[in-house]
């Protein structure tokens, strides 16, 4: 675990501090109390072994050592309550802030987290916190408390015995850090190998269909025993080494009880101690280790939060990209966008996401409110760019974008997004029911406008097929729903948002042919009356009289009708041509 | 290893055949077993014969008769070794065991799935499936260490605190018995009956958070622009509250669990007390034997403070079982007749009345598909998606079963060995899977003895040359999950690569060209013109384009059946409106 892990593991539990402390005091009157039932117990054994006193006159006695059992059952379990609701309050925080995080990044960092893997760890991740500051943490304290509370009371008893203990004491963690370096570094290496020959097993299972048509199964079933026999005899030795320092604590532990029970038997027999005392020490000597025992069980939960932390500070210390922040000021919220008819102008408008890598440069263009756009231009050309600066994802470093004359950058964003629908390669389908899905772009339309929006994007079909309509959960646990379904789920939503501004990037891009040309009839009658802009990759089914316009390097090369432009033997006329030959 | 285990199969059945699989491996596991039995006995033993020892010298220091403290004072310090020893004795034979077995079970459970995927393997293709049986092997693997040892040493050391007692003070057995059984099973089978409904919140509120997280990466533009990113929170939140407050009962549950064991343990001591001053009051017992059980007694419970635990965990255990033992047990889709191969001189292909669905009740995806490819010809397959093209490449691989009749070389697929059958017909498929390995191993994984030169030849006819020089490393980059990231595209040309090494007679390609771009597409025409050379073809697209070049014979399917077959030329001249046509 680095330092700046560990720091940070540290600072989250600042909040919690009150908590933490509540349920190590909890831990320490525990020990007190045992101490004092260790007294108890050895007083009346030695009444009853020694001065030969009966049950009835030792009653008092049981009676209070049965009080003492239940009370320290009480605050053992007053204590994990406290230190669990630490822990808990520490996930939620980094729960919220990761939240917090990902929402200022913004749409355009979130698509390139191709995987999403990141972030589905950062889940357990935030889980894997709980046991760290629920378990670990006090713990920790308590190793260094309980065992000074428990010489404190040996010391009056019996100094010689305390002796010993103080001597040994301080060595385990002496030696288990000796040791214990040596071995943590092991088992960290180890972890690591077990999770990658884990890993080699479970990729072996996930290409098995390849495996078969490769007819290498017979080979990697050798390979697996040959991995797992190496494993073994790695692991072994390394294991070795491990488990010493786990042999340090047993043998202090061990070791120091026995010399402690010799010592006291013959200080008895010479009758330089009493037996109550004698006793009593050798009552407690166990429960002095203890808490270092059980710190030692607890040590994967440190590094399992570890290992999360380190996820965790990689995503809450992204720093948020400079294109996607922008001034949310009051004058800005002021400046609301209301409007049925949207004109854009983008004037002199440069964009890169890194000052190295130009996207667009010095653009101009303009679309008339009410008609249609059509992009077109080769991969990496800025087509998705440009749509996403429309949106506020992201600001141009240069250059003003104007709606209806306005410039955006001094729009109230959330109002100006309230204009526009957008409908993207593939439609994400969220966790929830289909109305859900629907309702997330209009939340306060009434029956009648969805029923509306389902006939419009051909969706009524799907509804009727789910099992229970439009309250049919959706996603990885419920129905799925086809590449052309999910389009047109967008197409639904955008009929209910009914926005005046349609952005189009590629929406029939993953879909069949036959799909493609439905979800293209749905799309022109969304986009009768509203201003549309269309990121196009099937030229050939662009009809003759669609305006577009050609985008290379970063700027608008061409613009015009598509019969013309295929005629000018121009830029689109070489799309045209590449595109053919494909 | 017959019978199929279900639910209804009782949890020793499933042990049984859980630790029967691992039989091979029954010396280390009993050794193993043996050390943890005798360094938690030698445990026991030192504060017992510790108390003893103390009391007998007081009582001689009190005045009584000099008594033989060499013995027990030798045997204070044999215990003390034997502890110290034991347990480390024992952490390394039982992860020697659990390594031993974790090797075996893998194994097992390789050689089981292989004949089963993908047909009968639902579990490889859902994410969530998949992590579950991640999860259900590192149980089993785990089976031994947490569940059998933990439970077996208990019982022994209950066994013994029952002799013990049984000699020195026989009152005190059934009270100490029942402490045993309350601390040790009742109240942890409460817990973890209790644990059941908040256990199972947990888990729908972490699959819930899961997907959250996912909307709120690949759906934030959506959240972004129609405001929705306060209501997503707020839902969050709310999961996030839900789970908390499920999590807070689990952990009441075990910290009622743990603490009732420590707290048996101290009723346990008190009750020693009680009987122990009565019987020593009564004359039955003396004042060594008096402490030296009131010593043992808490000490015999560390042997039961893991129980808890073990039995959470043999839970668990006895579930992962079972749903390995059902994967495994799965009935082969693909029967393997058993070699010889047939031999054959001519490589046409016939299919006739070829009929797949995949389950019982389901449609038929391929419908008495009729086709003909003759040696050297070279097909495509066209059909818009979800016309049964892709199934037909698991019929022709003979990954998936199926009805009607295909020949190769006039011999019935029914008499091929899988293996002997896919080295006459390669696929590459449509989304080729890349090992976590090097560039390297994942070219020869059809071949794995190929030359350099042929790697290298195969690297070029793929069109992977440019590419592969392009990587630092060059063949030894290591790709897949741990590696560089591959294209689309990339990952293609690599299975062509693949493919070529194998050198088969027959190729299968499934929608070679899908999700690349133009450029890409392109360069992939000419590794495959390459790939085709000398071999017959059947190229399966939705979209023919550019392809057309590359074949000599155009089947068009829909809905499971081939309904013509034309040569390309007639093919293409058909369509009158290459501009609108749906094949465009």
């Amino acid at each position: 675990m680095t330092a700046s892990t560990s720091s940070w593991l540290r600072e989250q539990a600042r909040p919690t501090h009150r908590l933490l402390a509540l349920g190590v005091t909890a831990g320490v009157v525990q020990a007190v109390l045992l101490c004092f039932g260790a007294w108890l117990m050895a007083h009346m054994l030695a009444q009853a072994v020694l001065a030969g006193r009966k049950l009835h006159e030792l009653w008092p006695g049981m009676v209070a050592l049965l009080v003492l059992a239940l009370v320290r059952f009480t605050l053992g379990l007053w204590q994990r309550r406290m230190t669990f609701e630490a822990g808990a309050q520490v996930s939620d925080n980094v729960r919220n802030a990761l939240e917090q995080r990902v929402r200022r990044l913004g749409p355009d960092w979130a698509v390139q987290q191709a995987s999403g893997d990141i972030v589905t760890r950062s889940v357990d991740g935030v889980q894997a916190l709980v046991p760290y500051y629920a378990g670990y943490l006090p713990q920790l304290a308590l190793t260094a408390l309980i065992p000074a509370v428990i010489l404190l009371a040996v010391m009056p008893a019996d100094p010689w015995s305390a002796l010993i203990l103080l001597l040994t004491a301080p060595l385990i963690p002496l030696f288990m850090v000796l040791v214990g370096g040596v071995a943590e570094r092991a088992s960290q290496r180890r972890w690591s190998r077990l999770r990658r020959m884990g890993a080699r097993f479970m990729d072996a299972l996930s290409g098995l269909t390849t495996l078969r048509l490769c007819r290498a199964t017979g080979r990697e079933e050798a390979l697996l025993a040959a991995s797992g026999e190496a494993y073994r005899l790695e692991t072994m030795a390394v294991l070795r080494i491990a488990f010493l320092s786990a042999l340090v604590l047993e043998f202090f532990t061990t070791v120091s009880i026995a010399v402690l029970a010799v010592l006291i038997g013959f200080r008895l027999m010479w009758g330089t101690l009493g037996f109550e005392q004698g006793l009593f020490v050798l009552l407690l000597a166990p429960e002095l280790f203890l808490p270092l025992r059980t710190l030692g069980t607890q040590r994967h939960r440190r590094m399992e939060a570890a290992a999360a932390a380190e996820d965790l500070i990689t995503l809450l210390g992204t720093p948020a990209a400079e294109t996607s922040s922008r001034p949310d000021s009051a004058a800005a919220r002021r400046n609301t966008f209301a409007t049925r008819q949207v004109a854009l102008t983008f004037d002199q408008v440069s964009f890169g996401y890194e000052p190295a890598r130009i996207v667009l440069e010095d653009l101009n263009l303009r679309v008339d409110a009410g008609t249609v756009l059509t992009l077109v231009g080769s991969t990496g050309s800025g087509k998705s760019t440009l749509l996403n600066l429309l949106m506020g994802f992201a600001s141009p470093q240069r250059g003003r974008i104007l709606a209806n004359g306005k410039d955006l950058a001094t729009l109230d964003m959330p109002s100006w997004r309230q204009h526009m629908s957008w409908v993207s390669q593939r439609a994400h389908v969220f966790h929830g029911s289909l109305r859900d899905n629907l309702l997330m772009a209009a939340p306060t339309a009434d029956e009648t406008r969805l029923q509306h929006a389902l006939r419009a994007s051909a969706l009524q079909a799907v509804v009727a097929r789910l099992p229970q309509g439009l309250d049919t959960p959706l996603g990885e646990h419920g129905q799925g729903l086809s590449g052309g379904e999910r389009q047109r789920l967008a197409l639904a939503r955008a009929w209910l948002r009914d926005a005046p501004l349609l952005l189009l990037d590629e929406p029939t891009q993953h879909l069949d042919a036959a799909t493609a040309v439905k979800v293209d009839i749905a799309i022109d009658a969304l986009a009768v009356g509203r201003t549309v802009i269309r990121v196009a990759h099937r030229l050939h089914a662009l009809a003759d009289d669609a305006r577009i316009a050609v985008l290379a390097d970063g700027r608008i090369v061409e613009t015009g009708r598509v019969a013309d432009l295929r005629a000018s033997k121009g830029a689109f006329a070489h799309l045209l041509a590449a595109d053919r030959a494909a | 290893m017959s019978g199929k285990p279900s639910d209804s199969d009782s949890s020793l059945v499933v042990l049984w055949r859980l630790f029967g699989l691992l039989r091979s491996q029954r010396g280390w596991m009993l050794l193993g077993l043996a050390m943890a039995l005798l360094s938690t006995l030698s445990g026991i033993a030192l504060m017992a014969v510790s108390g003893y020892f103390i009391t007998s010298m007081a009582l001689v220091g009190a005045g009584g008769v000099a008594i033989n403290y060499y013995t027990p004072a030798a045997l204070i310090r044999l215990f003390a070794i034997l502890r110290t020893g034991g347990r480390y004795a024992e952490r390394l034979v039982t992860h020697e065991a659990t390594l031993r077995m974790l090797a075996r079970l893998r194994v097992w459970l390789f050689g089981r799935l292989v004949p089963l995927a993908p047909a009968a393997l639902v579990e490889l293709r859902s994410a969530e499936l998949f992590s579950r049986l991640r999860a259900d092997v590192d149980a089993l693997e785990h089976a031994y260490l947490g569940v059998l040892i933990p439970l077996l040493v208990a019982l022994v050391v209950i066994l013994v605190v029952m002799a013990t007692t049984v000699v020195y003070l026989p009152t005190l057995s059934l009270p100490l018995l029942l402490l045993f059984l309350l601390g040790g099973a009742l109240l942890p089978v409460w817990m973890l009956r209790q644990s059941r409904v908040p256990g199972a919140i947990v888990v729908t509120c972490n699959e819930t958070l899961r997907a959250l997280a996912v909307d709120g990466l690949r759906g934030r533009a959506e959240l972004a622009l129609y405001g929705a990113e306060d209501a997503h929170a707020a839902k969050l939140s709310a999961v996030a509250a839900r789970l908390r407050q499920a999590q807070r009962q689990l952990d009441r549950l075990q910290a009622l669990g743990s603490g009732g064991v420590m707290l048996a343990a101290q009723l346990a001591v008190l009750a020693t007390l009680l009987w122990g001053v009565a019987a020593k009051g009564g004359g039955l017992l003396a004042g060594p034997g008096l402490v030296m059980l009131v010593l043992f007694v808490p000490a015999a419970f560390e042997a039961i403070a893991p129980l808890p635990e073990a039995w959470a965990q043999l839970g668990t255990t006895l579930a992962s079982a079972r749903r390995i033992f059902t994967l495994a047990d799965t009935p082969v889709p693909v029967p393997e007749p058993g070699p010889p191969s047939p031999p054959i001189d001519r490589y046409d292909l016939r299919m006739r009345g070829v009929r797949l669905r995949y389950g019982a009740q389901s449609p038929w995806v391929l419908d008495g598909i009729d086709l003909d490819l003759a040696q050297g010809r070279r097909m495509a397959l066209v059909g818009v998606s979800g016309a049964g093209k892709s199934s037909l490449v698991g019929v022709l691989s003979r990954l998936y079963p199926c009805e009607g009749s295909i020949t190769l070389g006039g011999t019935s697929f029914d008499a091929w060995h899988g293996d002997d059958l896919r080295a006459q017909i390669a696929v590459v498929e449509q989304r080729p899977y890349l090992f976590d390995a090097s560039l390297r191993d994942n070219l020869r994984l059809a071949r794995p003895e190929a030359t350099e030169a042929q790697i290298q030849k195969a690297i070029e006819l793929a069109q992977l040359s440019d590419y592969v020089a392009s990587l630092p490393q060059g063949l030894r980059t290591w790709v897949g999950e741990d590696g560089i990231r591959v294209s689309g595209g990339e990952a293609r040309r690599i299975a062509i690569a693949r493919v070529l090494l194998a050198d088969p007679p027959i190729l299968v390609l499934d929608e070679p060209t899908e999700g690349l771009d133009a450029g890409t597409v392109t360069r992939l025409y000419a590794a495959l013109d390459a790939a085709m050379k000398g071999r017959s073809v059947l190229l399966i697209t939705h979209r023919l384009g550019g392809l057309a070049k590359l074949v000599d014979d155009v089947a068009t399917m829909q809905q499971g059946h081939i309904i013509e077959c034309l040569p390309v030329a007639d093919y293409l001249n058909r369509l009158t409106l290459p501009e609108t046509s749906p094949t465009r």
